[in-house]
Order: C-alpha cells, then structure tokens, then sequence
C-alpha cells in the first residue's frame, strides 16, 4: 500500500535546546486509520504542529504524499485536510462560506462542492445553520464546521486533533462513519483523541506516545505486548495505563 | 470570588488604572507616529474653516439641518466604561446586589467624557445659531441640552437592561429619532412648544421602556460592550504598533456582502474571498465606512463652500484619502497568524497578490466615493483644475500603492 504520511526520527519542539519530541518514526498508510494516544503533554499536538508545517523539526523528515514541505509545499498542503483540537473559524464568515472557501482552498471541482456541501450539512444537522457566523455557533457546532470543511477537501491525508470535544451523540456517529466511508475510499487518517474506547474500536494501528516519544506503536497486540500484558488479555485502555504509568515490565 | 469587604467602587478604580497602564505604551508609540501632527493639521484646517464660516454664515445656510447632525450623536451617545470582563460573571456575579458603587462609578465617569464632548459640539454651533437661528433662544437651547443628555444617558442604561437584541436595537434607533425630533423642534419652534414636544417624546419613550422584558443586572450586555470598546481601542493603537489581537467584532453588512457569493469558486481567488468577507464585515469594514460618510459629508460641505477657489476641498479630500488608506492598510494584519494561512495549500505569493487585489478594489472604491461629493459640487460651479488634480493624486495613489503594501507585507513576514 502507499505511504501517506512518513515521520523519520523527527525531533522537535519549541526551542531547539528544549525539544519536546523524541526520535519520532512512524508512517500511515493509505486506507488505514491510526489513533495517536497519549497523556496531556505527551506530544501529539506538538507532533501535528510538525507534520502540518507550523514548526521546524530540529532532526528528522516529514513527507506528506511523498514529499517534505520544502520540496513542494503546494503539493505537501494539498494532501492533508486539519481538524483542530479548538475549532479555529472566521468569525466573519458563516457556516456555508466556511465550506465555500473551503472548497475554493483545496480546488473542489465547483459540481462535486454544491452536491458535497449540501450532502455535509445534511448529514451534520446543520442546515438551520448554514447561514450562521461562526460566532453564533455552540462549540459542538464549530467543530462540526471543521470536520465538513475537512471532509470536503477529500484530500488523501486526515490530522485531526480530539475530534469528539464538543460533538453531541449523532455528529461522533456520523463522523465514525464518515471516517470508515473515507478510508474505505483509500484515504489515511491520523486522529488523535483521549477516548481510547472508540480510538480503539475504530483503528487499524496505535501510536501511544509518552513524554514526547513513541511508548509503543502497531495494532492492538503489539501495544499490548509492549505493555507487558499477555497476548490477547486486555484492553487498548489497560495497555495505555500500563505503559504511561511506567507499569510496563 | 473577591473577599465580602472589597470595596468595589475602588475595584473600578483599580482596573481605570490598570487599563490606562496598559495603553500607555501604545500611546507612546502613537505619539511618535506623526499621528499628532496629522490631527494638528485637521484641527489648523478645520479651525480656518469654521472661522470663515462664522466670519461670512450665508443666510441661506442649513443651521437646523446641521444641528440636528451635530448634536444629535453627541446628545445621544451614552457610553459606559465598566472594564467588566467575562470571569466576572463567576467572581463578581454573587455580589451583584452590592454592584451599585462600581456601576455608579462607571456612569459618573463615562458621562462626564461625554458631557464634555457635547457641551464643545454646542459651544462651536452656537455662534453660527446666533447670527441665523430661529427657534429658541440660545439659554433655552443649552437647558434643551442638558435635558435631552440627561434623558439619553437614562434611555441608554434602559436598552442596555433590555432581554432581547432586536428589542434593544429597536428602542435605540426610536431614542435617536426621537432625540433628532426634539433636537429640530427646538431649533425651529418657541420654547414653550419646544418643552411640550419634549414631554410627550419623553413620555413616549418611558412607556416604550416599561413595556419589554428587562434584565436585573445585564451583566452580558456589559461585558460585550467593554469587549467592543477595548476592540476599538487596540484597532486604533494597531494603526501604529503591532497589539493583541482581541476577537473582532462582525456585522452582516448585507448591502455589502451580496458581493461574495459573485466572487468566481475558484482555487485562485480563496484569498479574494476571505479577506473581501474580512472586509465588509469585521470592525474595519464599519470604521472605513464611517469615515466614508463623514468625508462624503466634510468634502461636500467645504466643495459647496468652495473656499480658495476649490483647493481647501482638494486638501480636506488627501486627508480623508489618507486616513481612508490608512485603516484600510489595517486588513493585511487581520490573518497574520491564523492557522489557515499556513494549511491551506495556496503559496504565500499568491495569498498576497490576492490581499493586493482586495485592497486596491476597496481603495479605488472609497477614493471615488469619496471624490464624487468633493468634485461634483466644484465642477457645477465650473471650477475644473481641484477636482482634476484631485482625480489624478488618487489614481497616482493606487499606481503606487500595491507596491508598498507588497513591500509592508513582507517586512511583516520577516519580522515572523
């Protein structure tokens, strides 16, 4: 399969004589999902800050759809769709302009943009709202803006930070399944989040990441391993407290 | 929450003192900008103006309409510093019933600025409402004063106690009109016509006020007031010296923003679109069309009056040009650090080339808006070479002006 997303021994933070991310090698895959995990401080905001081209790594390589940033940053860009862990909107644009520019930033075709918008915000119950300024919006409803603008773009890559902060029963149900729908479709997906529950119920692989370095990584069996639980026993959630409890043996 | 035995007309005073140590800085950096010597030049300009209009007032001069302009906003505006902030409503709310020295505190204050305000609006009308005014008599006119401010100042604390935005929008645009009313029947009328006029409109409004569903304390009113003047303030220190980027404020402009949905979807005008949004609805949008409609208004008088055969106009129209520009310059700042900019995947270049198209439009736009009202009134009066020279500064302006803002953009970027 197609390497979306690599990260080699990235090292990385604000300051270089502080990095925050320790020797960082990972990689997704089209059509697959990962859940990046970890406690607060742990490194995963830090980690997508990379990866989305906001800070320099001090060591290592990012390459998005086979290149690093430097190399082309147009074709970098357009190959990942951000969702933020704080919805970060316009206040002076309202819901359906959100998607509009949107659609205009990641080239939509403008056929596939009115269908895929209208699609969007049905799906998302936000069709009352399409005609409201972010300001106006709950914080549920910001993120589901950022999560429709993101679907939009149906770019290759997803990041998406704590997707669930905020969202109401139907807008996480509809986001799993859209996420399974995009994948299907041969998209990669980096999704960071604290409820271990559906990260573990809805990934392929897991990255769990403990003071800015990678604790463990693979599917449920190798977290489990490197937790030092027997193969088989245990939860995603068991092996997680284990390892970033320093109770892995 | 703050301890049971905190005075709280002191807690204002220290956070008075508190926001002027915090602008104090960026008064500084304004006071070195040239700014005061630009505003000396207005008032120097203005002053010769007002001179040659009280030396010669043509019979034929509209003294009530332009009292009513003049006054009316002085009259009307009632502003209230509170420095409330939102973590008020959890550490000051329990003691809300004890609030009456800190709001006395912020009226007293507040209302004397704007007392003042008016009261040299009045003192510059009065002399030209002498030598043409009609109505009643000038000691009769400042007792009208004193009342219609004092009634506005409790008509403003009434809407701002008000449940309901439209309500509260609705009462304020009738005390406006209102105040405008009473304002021309004053001018116009004998006093004691004027006073019986005066009652009614107060009784009309009183009833009005009793009628909606009110707030006991409308704490959120106030904080988004405060938030709204702390805006204005760091919008204007921001002419000068990079500040905080507070929240903007945002209105729906709909005689503006029909424009955006005729912006082509296309991958190359992403930017023409946002900062066009940007512009017709966040607070740099209002500001530039208030200094679109006094400069129509200035240019206009001053081009009727067509002092030194047109070439005050041609001067008044550069200032207004520049202070139009100026503010206008403030829309490259807007998304300096928003995340998008760096995400979505369109190359810097092109973003600025975009934001370049976005602000000359609106440059030529207010240049023309604003030069119509000083040329036309010139040219019926067959005075050519003021309005041609003025036309051609202008387009000399916008020849030029994409450059330096080229130019300002990448220092900006540099300084990142």
């Amino acid at each position: 399969m197609e390497t979306i997303l690599s990260v080699k021994q990235l090292t990385g933070g604000y300051s270089p004589r502080r990095p925050v991310l320790h020797d960082l090698n990972f990689e997704l895959k089209a059509g697959e999902m990962v859940g990046l995990i970890g406690l607060n401080g742990a490194g995963k905001s830090t980690t997508i800050k990379h990866i989305l081209g906001l800070m320099n790594p001090h060591q290592g390589q990012i390459k998005v759809a086979g290149v690093t940033l430097n190399e082309s940053p147009q074709q970098y860009r357009s190959a990942f769709a951000y969702v933020p862990e704080t919805p970060v909107l316009f206040d002076e644009m309202t819901v359906e302009e959100h998607l509009r520019l949107s659609g205009m930033a990641y080239n939509v075709p403008s056929g596939d943009y009115e269908e895929q918008a209208s699609k969007l915000l049905e799906q998302y119950q936000m069709v009352p709202k399409r005609k409201a300024f972010s300001s106006h919006l709950s914080k549920g409803m910001k993120q589901k803006v950022m999560i429709m603008s993101a679907l939009l773009a149906s770019p290759p890559l997803y990041i998406i930070d704590e997707p669930f902060l905020g969202l109401d029963p139907l807008g996480i149900r509809s986001l799993l399944d859209q996420l399974v729908e995009v994948k299907r479709g041969g998209a990669a997906i980096l999704m960071s989040s604290h409820i271990l529950s559906t990260v573990e119920a809805y990934c392929d692989r897991y990255i769990v990441m403990h003071q800015g370095r990678i604790a463990a990584q693979g599917d449920l069996e190798d977290v489990r391993r490197a937790a030092g639980l027997d193969a088989g026993s245990g939860t995603l959630e068991d092996a997680f407290y284990k390892l970033v409890s320093g109770g892995a043996s | 929450m703050l301890p049971a035995n905190y005075d709280l007309a002191a807690l204002w005073r220290g956070r008075a003192k508190d926001f002027r140590n915090e602008i104090k800085p960026y008064i500084r950096y304004m006071a070195m900008s040239g700014f005061p010597s630009f505003l000396s030049l207005i008032f120097i300009a203005s002053a010769i103006g007002y001179f040659t209009l009280l030396r010669d007032v043509p019979p034929d001069f509209p003294i009530v309409l332009i009292g009513v302009l003049v006054l009316m906003p002085v009259l009307c505006w009632s502003p209230m510093r509170t420095y409330l902030a939102g973590a008020d409503v959890v550490y000051l709310m329990p003691r809300e019933y004890e609030m009456g020295p800190y709001l006395r505190s912020s009226f007293q204050r507040t209302t004397v600025k704007s007392v003042l305000l008016a009261a040299v609006v009045m003192l510059l009308y009065m002399p030209i409402y002498r030598q043409v005014g009609t109505g009643s008599g000038i000691e009769w006119l400042v007792f009208a004063a004193i009342v219609i401010k004092g009634a506005n100042a409790a008509g403003g604390w009434q809407e701002r106690k008000l449940a309901w935005n439209n309500m509260r929008l609705l009462l304020r645009s009738v005390r406006w009109l209102l105040t405008g009313l009473t304002l021309a029947v004053w001018l116009t009328s004998a006093p004691w016509q004027a006073m019986l006029f005066t009652l009614l409109c107060a009784g009309l409004a009183t009833l009005c006020y009793r009628l909606p569903q009110r707030h006991r304390f409308p704490w959120e009113r106030l904080i988004a007031e405060e938030t709204v003047t702390r805006r204005r303030y760091y919008a204007f220190f921001g002419l000068f010296i990079d500040v905080p980027v507070l929240p903007s404020s945002i209105r729906r402009r709909a005689y503006l923003s029909w424009i955006l949905p005729r912006i082509p979807f296309a991958h190359r005008y992403t930017f023409n679109y946002l900062f066009s949004a940007t512009l017709f609805r966040s607070e740099i949008g209002g500001i530039l069309i208030r200094i679109l409609m006094l400069g129509a208004l200035v240019n206009y008088m001053v081009a009727d009056a067509a002092s030194l055969l047109g070439w005050v106009t041609a001067f008044v129209y550069g200032l207004f040009g520049i202070v139009f520009s100026l503010q206008l310059g403030g829309l490259r700042s807007v998304h300096r650090y928003s995340v998008w900019k760096h995400v979505y995947p369109l190359p810097d270049d092109k973003q600025t080339e975009q934001l370049i198209q976005v602000d000359r439009l609106a440059l030529a736009a207010g240049l023309l808006l604003l030069w119509v009202p000083a040329a036309v009134p010139l040219l019926l009066k067959g005075i050519i070479a003021p309005p041609v020279v003025m036309l051609v500064g202008a387009l000399a302006y916008l020849a030029i002006r994409p450059m330096r803002l080229r130019r300002k953009i990448k220092s900006d970027a540099d300084e990142d």
